[in-house]
């Protein structure tokens, strides 16, 4: 045991003089968090924005009138901030393009009448400046209740054809136009496991360059081979276990400090809180368990330092972008299964679980991920041939 | 001129060497314009509405009504869509509870379950629900209407397909005067993505590739190089050679491989070249000031990488500098990304012209002029350094 301390004492001094770690766990990752969140800001999970809407209605019109009446009436609704003000038809996209209003509507003349008589007749929305979805809503909803209108003019015009009296068909119009609506959408409510923003900026960093922070432990096995060191250390009176163990507490401890830092610091510096201290912890440890797994593939398969380095760095970039570390990466059926069991994806659904209020309790399925994903790794760790160790 | 070319093509075979290089040069920029394209090119949808629950007319007819909309539609369990929508993969949830069809054709009341995600934009996606429910419902009060007045149910659905072709639907139609939009919308899916990928790799490659730099002077390769019958203008001009062919091979293979896999229409080739040698020349300098600089073959990978990707961030190699605030647009002229940025976006969607490009071109010039002398200056003084 004191051999085992006296060498992840040695190595960890040693990987601390070492510039290029501090650069690698620390700086860069925290550089790119103030980057990254100075760029993109809100544009992840854009804020509805106060919306004023120019409307041309013809004077008269009243389907037009009541068309603008439903656009109005969005205002309060699921915190929409929507202002309706007049215009005349020939300065709506004048007043969309300066800005001076986010969206325009113009009904056109005649419009009350074509949809009566089922006739063509078209109403245009201008989309302005904004976030999208104020546009995407409104347009929705202008749809939505100009299909209502003409649903009526169509449904009179089958009954005309089905041999209806002509008395019948302006009560079909009313009927269909202000029938009652049988469906009802109950709206439930979805516990939120979803990092802000920029805590899922905070996270994804963290993850992915925790899988070069525990590169620096372990692939020292293979710099030790080269060296010739490791075959003096296995000539030592000690069990071999303890090199490669002390070298997997290496990594180990690199990882956990380092990405209890990250967490820490980028908390505080961009405002986010990641929940439970002890849930985060637990998450923390697991993620590097798992991270420091994959070295020990790693470590077998390649033959020279210069080796391991590059397999590393491909092997935490391809996991840290497809586990959410620069911008989150849907996907659903077995592709978004897969994509899951990823460890970085699973360290930062697990921190979304914990920020949204959730305990250990709660954090059972990431930590499975990353337990799972340890046991696998290591097994086939295990199963391959050591191609270092043949030369 | 000869000893120039030996030493920028032997710095040239040793980057082709390199094994590492087959999937940081070729492979992995090529994977980033995929997923980048694929996330957010033009096939980008209006959200996703995952349904689950009792299947029939009711259930079918909202789904065609979404999927007339440019929501993506998905089915799966309740309980995987209730976890969906908790990690924000599915805007929203719809179910439709056992009894929930026949309940509709009989015209008894239904109670279809939604459940939004937290992001806004999900408000969007909950109103194009409701207008696919409001639009299923306006079809079948359409028959109820006729049917009451003693019409047979199948001749009630043949009167309103035939009066369908009669009367003229009204339509809406949205036109965009939104700068952003229209900047943006004659771009193809992976356009974008690829001149962003050109940028941050030929600079993020040429800055890691400073290790090799370091290497060369630890072993004494350079200094060797100097003890031939060669000027120290010529072994340096042969340095800067080197790291500036590799930085344009890598923004040259982008550039050609996204022309040829993906479509990528790269706009007037001529001055798409130019552009690709101007930031090439300022990659090199970067290279040189960083080899010369440190003397840590780590160090120097470790800076590089993270400089590379700082820089690619400010100068709208990540994000599209049209998305940038006022402030960080600024900022954003400090690196010479954001200069071939507006260069690449005058060629590719306003068919720019050379004097279009002219302001473009003369920074990026200037700021490799400054990079190539200053790593030259530093690169000669690294040399009497002991490593």
């Amino acid at each position: 045991m004191r051999e085992l301390w006296t060498m992840t004492q040695y190595d960890l001094r040693q990987r601390i003089r070492d510039k290029s770690l501090i650069i690698f766990s620390i700086i860069v990752p925290l550089a790119l968090m103030f980057v990254l969140d100075l760029v993109l800001g809100d544009l992840t999970n854009p804020q509805l924005q106060p919306t004023t809407v120019a409307a041309s209605v013809p004077a008269g019109d009243q389907l037009g009138a009541a068309l603008v009446d439903v656009v109005r009436s969005l205002d309060g609704v699921e915190g929409m901030d929507i202002t309706v003000r007049d215009a005349a038809a020939d300065e709506v996209h004048d007043l969309t393009r300066d800005g001076r209003v986010q969206i325009g509507l113009i009904v056109p003349e005649g419009f009350s009448t074509a949809l009566q008589q089922g006739k063509a007749t078209d109403v245009t929305v201008v989309s302005g400046e904004g976030t999208g979805i104020e546009q995407s809503i409104v347009t929705s909803v202008v749809e939505s209740t100009v299909n209502r209108f003409s649903a009526g003019a169509l449904a009179a015009e089958a009954g005309a054809q089905s041999g209806l009296a002509p008395a019948e068909l302006a009560a079909i119009g009313q009927e269909v136009a202000t029938a009652e609506s049988t469906i009802t959408l109950a709206q439930g409510t979805a516990s939120n496991e979803q990092l802000s923003p920029t805590g899922a900026l905070v996270a994804g960093q963290a993850g992915l360059f925790l899988l070069f922070t525990v590169g620096f432990g372990v692939t020292a096995l293979v710099a030790e081979r080269e060296q010739g060191t490791l075959a003096r250390l296995k000539s030592m009176p000690m069990p071999s276990w303890t090199i490669v163990t002390a070298k997997a507490l290496v990594s180990f401890i690199l990882g956990v400090v380092a990405t209890a830092i990250l967490l820490t610091l980028g908390g505080r510096l961009f405002n986010v809180n990641f929940g439970s201290p002890v849930a985060v912890g637990v998450l923390i440890v697991a993620a590097v368990v798992a991270a420091t797994s994959l070295m020990f593939v790693i470590v077998r398969v390649a033959r020279t330092a210069e080796q391991a380095n590059i397999a590393q760095s491909i092997i935490a970039l391809v996991l840290g972008i497809a586990g959410g570390a620069f911008f989150t990466i849907t996907a659903s059926g077995w592709v978004g299964t897969v994509m899951d069991l990823n460890p970085v994806s699973a360290f930062i659904r697990g921190l979304g679980i914990t920020s949204g209020g959730g305990g250990l309790g709660d954090i059972g399925t990431p930590l499975l991920i990353l337990l799972g994903f340890t046991v696998v790794v290591l097994v086939i760790a295990r199963l391959i041939p050591d191609r270092g160790a043949a030369q | 001129m000869r000893a120039v070319l030996t030493i920028t093509g032997a710095e040239l075979r040793r980057f082709l060497r390199d094994r590492s290089n087959i999937f940081f040069v070729f492979i992995f920029p090529l994977l980033l314009v995929v997923v980048i394209g694929a996330q957010f090119g033009s096939s980008a949808t209006t959200g996703r509405v995952s349904i689950a629950g009792e299947d029939g007319p009711l259930r079918q007819a909202i789904v065609t009504e979404l999927e007339a909309s440019k929501s993506t539609v998905a089915f799966g369990d309740w309980d995987d869509i209730v976890e969906e929508v908790s990690r924000g993969r599915t805007t929203v949830g719809l179910r439709f509870p056992d009894g929930s069809n026949a309940a509709f054709a009989a015209g008894q009341p239904v109670e279809l379950e939604m459940l939004p995600s937290s992001q806004s934009a999900s408000i969007a996606v909950q109103q194009i629900v409701r207008a696919a429910v409001d639009k299923v419902e306006l079809d079948r009060a359409q028959v109820a209407a006729l049917v009451t007045r003693g019409v047979t149910t199948p001749a009630a659905e043949s009167a309103i397909a035939a009066a369908r072709t009669q009367v003229t639907a009204p339509t809406v139609h949205v036109e965009d005067v939104d700068e952003l939009a229209k900047e943006f919308s004659g771009l193809g899916q992976f356009d974008l993505g690829a001149s962003s990928m050109v940028l941050l790799f030929t600079f993020l490659s040429s800055l890691a590739g400073s290790a090799t730099l370091i290497q060369a002077r630890r072993q004494g390769v350079i200094a060797r190089a100097l003890a031939a019958p060669v000027s120290n203008t010529q072994v340096l001009l042969g340095q800067a050679g080197g790291r500036f062919t590799i930085a344009l091979f890598q923004a040259v293979y982008i550039a050609v491989a996204t022309a040829l896999l993906f479509g990528v229409d790269w706009g007037n080739l001529w001055l798409t070249a130019l552009v690709l040698v101007a930031f090439s020349a300022v990659s090199a300098g970067a290279a040189m000031v960083l080899g010369s600089l440190i003397d840590n073959e780590g160090a120097a990978s470790g800076v590089g990488v993270g400089l590379g990707l700082v820089m690619a961030g400010l100068g709208g190699g990540m994000v599209p500098l049209e998305l940038f605030s006022d402030t960080m647009r600024t900022v954003s002229k400090l690196t010479p990304h954001a200069w071939a940025y507006e260069a690449f976006a005058e060629i590719q969607r306003h068919d720019g012209t050379l004097v279009d490009i002219l302001p473009q071109l003369g920074v990026l010039t200037a700021m490799a002029a400054v990079a190539l002398a200053v790593g030259a200056w530093l690169l000669r003084r690294s040399l009497a350094r002991a490593m």
